[in-house]
């Protein structure tokens, strides 16, 4: 009866089936493939969003902000990758040609930038289709069947494992990246993650300053929501900053995830002295607006809302309210402040 | 008007059969034929098996001790491993690593071709019940019970050994 009714479930064009969180995350992952989408409730807020609203990474102009950070060092963009060694081609253009080329050459570098995305980490599937006691003992392994119907987005397709005790539920998260990979494999990724993302071997990497390295590996291998992928992001941006290694991750798409990640943990202190040092002042302000955008309630926020700052008096307010190190970055502004006069002298 | 006149081909008047057999079913059905795609009368097509159908069925390759099963839709009468219609999964009877035996369906298709009238084999309808696609094939249950039946027989049968072998110490 139970797995007739679950037959019947399952038969009924599989997309019927709906899961509310499944749909919604699947709609909004699928929807907008490229660009991650805010999904409500994330950790980094967790104050009452009554009056003012924190804003989420996906937002416009938390985007808009971290890529100006970013900065655009082309030598370390376009850093020679290694690659096989292929003879250079050479073509005759004209000149409409040659600007169609150098337009595609620009949208191809911003895509090589774009910045990957933060997403809360996912839930545990734990549903349960439907207990067969009478099964028990059929097969001593497990069976797990998995949808190979071409035109379905990853998210949504059925992968489905029947115990040997009979109840036939939704495979975990881990099982599904595995089976996924197995039928559906996707360049360079492997079915077990390579012994490079345990602690010791990342402080290996981290020794040899190689983070870099280690974010694109962790793209490549994890989905973006899972915890294995958040706990090696935690890792290497733990380590960024207690050496202080922010340049290591400027210019590259990686840089606006250690911004978002220092900014929810509420301590940029190292990162705004880092960048006062190399004068970027520009910068250390769209950091201090973008601290203040995501901390609406935080004492530097409402007191620059009172007083409608910008530029230098932002860095001075956030220096007075929030900051574990204000002696330096006071420093920093005075000495600029007097450059500044001195070069317009 | 065919230009043979009377004596048409076999090929014409077998699409002629079939082009009539659709109208009157479009007629009943009230099918619209722009937004249905073709509908496969798959026993009228098989003219040269007659008598036969298509079967949703295991093809067994792999290499020795080996064996590995692709779920295939094939007519009737071909050879077991021999040429089929559409490959439409997969199923993996060794158990790996992690203890699961994989199975894959592209449940589109196998819709498909169930509509068409393809009949599934015993081992293909009893994957699918596993599965959930369809319900649970008597038989598994009635193979589940008799492996029940049995490992209680040996159980049993190791105790009156052990007992012998405490009476005898």
């Amino acid at each position: 009866m139970a797995a007739r009714c679950a037959g019947r479930a399952l038969s009924r064009a599989a997309r019927s089936v709906i899961n509310a969180e499944y749909n919604r995350a699947a709609r909004s992952q699928t929807v907008q493939r490229l660009t991650c989408t805010a999904a409500p409730g994330s950790s980094s807020s967790g104050q009452d969003a009554d009056r003012l609203k924190a804003v989420q990474f996906a937002d416009a102009e938390v985007q808009d902000i971290l890529n100006r950070i970013t900065g655009l060092d082309l030598n370390k963009v376009f850093q020679p990758v290694k690659q096989e060694l292929k003879p250079p081609k050479y073509r005759l253009l004209t000149d409409t040609q040659l600007e169609e080329a150098a337009h595609k050459a620009g949208t191809q570098a911003k895509k090589l930038l774009k910045m990957p995305p933060v997403l809360p980490e996912r839930k545990p599937i734990e549903e349960v289709l439907c207990e067969d006691k009478m099964l028990e003992g059929m097969d001593k392994a497990k069976y797990v069947f998995t949808d190979i119907t071409y035109n379905i987005p990853h998210r949504e397709r059925f992968i489905v494992v029947r115990e040997p005790s009979g109840t036939l539920r939704k495979a975990s998260w881990e099982e599904r990246d595995r089976l996924l990979q197995v039928y559906f494999p996707k360049n360079e990724r492997k079915l077990t993650p390579p012994p490079m993302f345990k602690e010791e071997n990342l402080k290996v990497m981290f020794g040899q300053n190689r983070h870099h390295a280690v974010l694109n590996y962790c793209l490549v291998q994890f989905e973006p929501d899972s915890a294995e992928f958040k706990r090696v992001h935690a890792l290497t941006y733990e380590d960024i900053e207690k050496n202080g290694k922010y340049n290591l991750l400027w210019s590259t798409r990686l840089f606006g995830g250690l911004v978002w990640h220092l900014i929810s943990s509420q301590r940029i202190d190292g990162l705004l002295s880092d960048m006062l040092q190399r004068d970027r002042v520009h910068d250390a302000e769209s950091l201090v607006h973008l601290f203040n955008l995501a901390h609406p309630q935080s004492d530097s926020a409402l007191q620059a809302q009172q007083q409608q700052a910008s530029g230098l008096e932002l860095l001075k307010i956030y220096a007075d309210c929030e900051c574990q190190r204000p002696g330096f970055i006071k420093l920093a502004l005075q000495v600029y402040e007097q450059t500044k006069t001195q070069s317009s002298a | 008007m065919s230009v043979h006149g009377n004596c048409g081909s076999q090929d014409e008047i077998w699409a002629d059969k079939v082009k009539k057999i659709k109208v009157v079913c479009e007629m009943k059905l009230k099918i619209d034929t722009k937004t249905r795609a073709m509908v496969h009368l798959s026993s009228l097509l098989l003219r040269k098996y007659h008598g036969g159908h298509v079967a949703i069925r295991l093809a067994l390759g792999g290499a020795t001790n080996r064996p590995f099963y692709r779920i295939v839709a094939a007519y009737n009468k071909r050879s077991r491993d021999g040429k089929y219609i559409e490959q439409l999964g997969s199923y993996d009877p060794l158990p790996n690593i992690y203890n699961e035996k994989l199975v894959s369906f592209n449940f589109d298709r196998i819709k498909y071709w169930m509509g068409c009238g393809a009949h599934p084999t015993k081992p293909v309808a009893k994957l699918l019940g596993l599965a959930g696609f369809f319900p649970l094939h008597p038989m598994t249950i009635t193979e589940a019970e008799r492996r029940i039946k049995s490992e209680a027989k040996t159980q049993k049968e190791e105790e009156e050994d052990e007992e012998e072998k405490q009476a005898e110490q």
